[in-house]
């Protein structure tokens, strides 16, 4: 069985105990306008552009060759460009031009994984899912996670907690920790800025906590100017999670590392806080 | 940005002016810091004076006479504040003279020195006239440069010296010996604490006493060695016994009630050490800054003479002082950073060309060893190891060189006071694996306790003081001269016309890859065949040049055997040199990539990428990216890294042949210092897409900015490429640069330890770390007066930034930063 991912990560270490690998699977049923991986949110490889890398004006026309497929010009974004894209990849010698994204299989990426293994033997590290969703690619995700187990490397997953509640039920049986966002528990808030209600999303959290009280939850706000960076707010979520177990909680501070990436995806980050 | 930019203690300490502490050292380092080095000319002076009245004599002798005739005139020192005695030159920051390695050229050099690009040095126009009439004069004809030079046959001199006068180095195969008198070294200084000079001398004169009389051999090796060895105790002793003189006349005019009382207990210990053993911490200290500082005296030692396993020998000393009450933590750690500051201001001269660009930014590494094991294999880890490190963290000078060895038992606090201090920002201490180590010095023929007890020394290389015997320092040898000499037939672009290497044919008719690098793997070959030459030659010669009578009265063998330890056969002893591999990561990218592009991939021609190359891609900017972007060595690929392991293999192979003839062991070692700087000079662009003429790649390291899949992906690549099944292997000097963000918080520490401890699992010998952003790299290299003291890893070891060529801070902002975002 084959997924789509945009990244294989060695050397991570906010994303669960230890130093870790992230495999980012492609696809996220959000649009969080602060979202640091946009290149994450769509499930199909796409084609990206980054003019200050283009070398065009040096006598670069190693790309000209592709101006027979439907929409491409050089020198241009075209946001159009998804799906199949395997002719945009490796073309580009300064890698202006390239893809994000690309299908493996289970096995391949937990090779990938497990070739880092000496790092992850020492503080429990191991292998992180991320996005995305990593559970919108869902009986991938479970592949991944077996295949991991199988291998006895450590399992995590930062999830959204917008997916399918069976799904997310198989994949706690295989996980040693879950990362889990709650952005805001303002529903009508959670709607406008995602685009999504937060109803499953708690829904699915509350069936963690009460048929997983081993897992070990790691809760996460990632803390958005001018959305939920108020104590009122957070202290809300503070409150919600009082008293449950075999749980930590931490505010993500916010950065916008991922900025450039629109421009590169031809995409505008309107609503990308100042 | 919203994100906080995090920056080291060390980083903020400069930032915030705080400047340098109210302690001793920090005061003592405020009295010299920033300022330019002198030249002091009296080793020179005095050396020269009884070498004219010694001639004809064993040469050994001839060397304690000049020792004792130094210890007898020389002006010594004891400074203000300062709790232990001993300068080898004047006040501030000092280099002294080795005329016996470059008196033909001193003169010459002496009057460049002043404006030279990196590392200058300030000489009055008196001495400068000295060195020129009196000095230089006398050597001339007369150093192992010159007789080196006259040894090395025609084909083998093409690849080591430019045809000028000065037989300045041509940087492709490159010997080292000329401008030292050894390798780095490393004594046992455990025995003269123990048993004192005394103790030394009277073994050697029971050792005379029961020479055979009619003996030839006896009569004219050993005894003048025994003799040079009485000499030498007699002369370090009569030269502490001065300084105790000085600290006593100081101590009578001293109006100060406390300094006056510093002044005569620092009297009472130069009367006492090194003559006799050392009674406590403080003497132990002393004693030991003498026989260092005289060392240093005696011959210049490759990257000056190292320090041994402090906190072992030290140990039983501040033991029994903390037990009596006499001694706690803090004063332990004033009485060493005295010897820190002393060791500052200690500048490693190098007058040619050459030596100079090996050793920038006045760069010594006297190793301090701390951790390990004992000799029977139990952690080695005591009290002292941790003052060690606190000194480190809290006056953060970049001497000396602190090694941290790392053992599968070293315990947790060890390791993460280890990473702790490693996170202050100096990138110290470095670290050396005894699980790589340790079993490669068992193949090599050591017992079990003297490969546990090893020490480092220098930059990364492990010694067993009483069982090395091998001095000659050894060649460095530019693997990316061997790869242009492939694309160019035989020729660099900056020789012209000129056929250096083979003709190993026109690259345009190379079919497949595998011509390629046959082609590739003759000229290395070769390169070797030079290397190996000019060793042959440096190892018959030496001894004629060189003798240290000093140094064979502190090794066992010497003293069992009544020989110098320059000779070239040492019974039982251990011969453990080296080779050099320069620009491994710049050759691997470069075979890999046209392995990739031009044969795999059929996007270029070779006669292309030549004509590209020719042009230093000016007008080939596609090529040159296409050529960068190719799999790379660093990124735990098996496409570079296969290619990485075969080339490590054939020279592992060459040696186990070849270094056998020669009786030693010469290892395979990637320890460049900063010499991948020069040795980039010389090498016009390279396949990789690297610029002509930029530095080539550090140590084992990838090439700059190439790791594109962080550091632990560049160490899984050091393991792929390394092949385990054989023993010729010396050091892999591995530097890892990363972001304070990597490494913040109690978590950050913890990981910085996970990730020692792969390391150590890895077997790899060396790793360095380097924390520092890069933002305050390229401010310090635009206002370098507000950033001074900024401490920066080169190559192994800690320099200041400001003080390195521009082109060496390109290099180092160049490498990759890895942010964990």
């Amino acid at each position: 069985m084959s997924g789509t991912v945009f990244n294989i990560q060695p050397y991570s270490l906010h994303d669960g105990p230890g130093i870790r690998t992230i495999v980012f699977l492609k696809g996220c049923p959000m649009r969080c306008g602060w979202c640091s991986n946009p290149e994450s949110q769509e499930s199909c490889p796409e084609v990206y552009f980054d003019k200050e890398k283009c070398i065009a004006d040096k006598g670069c026309d190693f790309c000209r060759g592709l101006c027979d497929i439907a929409g491409f010009c050089p020198q241009q974004v075209n946001s159009e460009l998804r799906g199949s894209c395997d002719a945009f990849r490796d073309v580009c010698p300064s890698g202006a031009l390239g893809v994000y994204g690309y299908d493996a299989s289970a096995g391949e990426i937990v090779d990938r994984v497990e070739a880092e293994s000496a790092f992850y033997s020492h503080g429990g590290g191991g292998m992180t899912l991320s996005g995305g969703e990593p559970f919108m690619q869902g009986e991938f995700a479970l592949e991944l996670l077996k295949e991991a187990k199988r291998r006895r490397i450590n399992t995590a997953a930062e999830t959204c907690g917008l997916c399918d509640t069976e799904i997310l039920r198989r994949a706690a049986e295989l996980l040693d920790t879950v990362l889990f966002d709650i952005k805001t528990l303002d529903e009508q808030k959670h709607i406008r800025y995602t685009g999504c209600s937060n109803k499953l999303i708690l829904e699915n959290l509350e069936m963690l906590f009460s048929d997983f009280p081993k897992l070990r939850k790691q809760i996460r706000t990632p803390v958005i100017p001018g959305v939920n960076d108020n104590e009122r707010e957070l202290n809300e979520i503070r409150k919600y999670l009082e008293g449950r177990e075999n749980y930590s909680y931490e505010l993500l501070p916010y950065h916008r590392f991922g900025e450039k990436k629109y421009s590169l995806l031809g995409r505008k980050c309107t609503t990308y806080p100042e | 940005m919203a994100q906080d930019k995090v920056y080291s203690p060390q980083e903020i300490r400069i930032l915030n002016s705080e400047g340098l502490g109210a302690k001793r050292a920090g005061r003592i380092l405020e009295s010299f810091h920033g300022s330019r080095p002198v030249i002091d000319i009296e080793r020179g002076k005095y050396f020269t004076e009884s070498f004219k009245q010694t001639e004809g004599q064993p040469l050994v002798l001839r060397w304690a006479k000049a020792l004792y005739h130094y210890a007898e005139k020389a002006t010594v020192y004891v400074d203000d504040d300062q709790l232990i005695a001993g300068r080898a030159g004047r006040e501030g920051r000092y280099g002294i003279l080795y005329p016996e390695l470059d008196g033909d050229f001193l003169d010459e050099a002496i009057k460049s020195l002043p404006q030279r690009d990196s590392s200058p040095f300030d000489i009055t126009d008196e001495d400068a006239e000295y060195i020129i009439n009196e000095i230089s004069p006398y050597w001339k004809g007369k150093t192992f440069h010159e007789a080196l030079a006259a040894a090395i046959p025609e084909d083998t001199r093409r690849y080591t010296y430019n045809n000028d006068e000065e037989l300045s180095s041509r940087f492709i195969v490159n010997e080292t010996a000329s401008f030292r008198s050894s390798i780095q070294w490393v004594h046992d200084y455990e025995t003269p604490l123990r048993i004192g000079f005394n103790g030394i001398k009277a073994r050697a004169q029971q050792k005379l006493s029961e020479l055979d009389e009619f003996s030839p051999v006896d009569n004219t090796e050993k005894r003048p060695f025994l003799e040079a060895v009485i000499i030498t105790a007699d002369a370090i002793i009569l030269w502490a016994q001065r300084h105790a003189e000085l600290a006593e006349q100081r101590a009578a005019a001293e109006t100060d009630e406390k300094r006056k009382a510093e002044l005569s207990e620092l009297a009472r210990i130069c009367r006492k050490v090194p003559a006799e053993p050392a009674g406590s911490f403080y003497e132990a200290v002393q004693a030991q800054w003498f026989i260092q500082l005289f060392s240093r005296i005696e011959q210049k030692t490759g990257t000056i003479i190292s320090n041994g396993r402090m906190d072992q020998y030290l140990y039983p000393y501040y033991k029994e002082d903390k037990e009596k009450g006499l001694i706690d933590e803090d004063r332990a750690e004033e009485l060493l950073e005295c010897v820190w500051v002393a060791m500052a201001q200690y500048i490693d001269l190098y007058l040619s060309k050459a030596g100079g660009a090996f050793n920038e930014g006045y760069a010594h590494w006297e190793a301090v060893t701390i951790g390990g094991q004992t000799p029977d294999g139990r952690d080695a880890v005591n009290e002292l190891t941790y003052v060690f490190l606190r000194s480190k963290r809290e006056f953060p000078l970049n001497y000396p060189d602190l090694a941290a060895r790392i053992h599968t038992r070293s315990p947790e606090r060890y390791l993460y006071e280890v990473a702790e201090t490693i996170k202050d920002g100096s990138g110290f201490p470095k670290l050396i694996n005894d699980e790589e180590v340790v079993p490669l010095l068992l193949a090599k023929g050591a017992r079990f306790d003297e490969a546990y007890d090893y020490s480092v020394s220098g930059c990364a290389e492990c010694r067993m003081p009483n069982r090395d015997t091998f001095t000659s320092p050894c060649a460095y040898i530019n693997f990316a001269a061997a790869l242009e000499m492939t694309i160019y037939n035989g020729k660099m672009l900056k020789y012209g016309d000129e056929v250096i290497g083979l003709q190993t044919g026109e690259v345009e008719d190379f079919k497949n890859f595998d011509e390629f690098l046959s082609a590739y793997l003759k000229q290395q070959k070769n390169f070797m065949k030079q290397a190996f030459i000019q060793q042959h030659e440096i190892i018959r010669l030496r001894a004629e040049h060189f003798a240290s009578p000093l140094g064979s009265s502190l090794h066992r063998l010497c003293m069992e055997q009544m020989k110098d330890i320059h000779q070239p056969y040492i019974e039982g002893g251990i011969d453990l040199g080296y080779f050099e591999f320069i620009g491994y990561g710049t050759v691997v990218d470069s075979l890999a990539a046209i392995k990739k592009v031009v044969f795999e991939d059929k996007r270029l021609t070779l006669a292309e990428l030549k004509e590209a190359m020719i042009h230093n891609f000016e007008g080939y900017e596609p090529i040159r990216q296409l050529m960068q972007n190719a799999p790379a060595y660093g990124n735990n690929d098996n496409y570079p890294d296969e290619i990485g392991k075969l080339l490590d293999r054939e020279l592992l192979e060459f040696t186990g042949k070849y270094s056998r003839e020669l009786g030693v062991h010469l290892d395979l070692r990637y320890v460049p210092f900063t010499s991948n700087v020069p040795f980039g000079k010389v090498v016009s662009a390279t396949p990789n897409g690297r610029l002509a003429y930029l530095p080539l790649s550090d140590g084992s390291s990838a090439s700059q900015g190439a790791d594109k899949n962080g550091p632990t992906a560049v160490l899984l690549s050091n393991y792929a490429t390394k092949n385990y099944d054989i023993r010729d292997r010396a050091a892999r000097l591995l530097n890892i640069k990363l972001s304070p963000q990597c490494v913040k918080g109690e978590e950050g520490t913890q990981k910085l330890v996970d990730f020692i401890k792969a390391w150590r699992e890895l077997k790899l010998w060396h790793l360095q770390f380097n924390i520092i952003n890069r933002e305050t790299l390229i401010k310090a290299q635009q206002n370098p007066d507000a950033y001074r003291s900024l401490l920066v890893r080169v190559a192994g070891y800690s320099a200041y930034f400001c003080e390195l060529s521009k082109d060496l801070q390109d290099d180092i902002i160049s490498r990759t930063e890895h942010f964990a975002v």
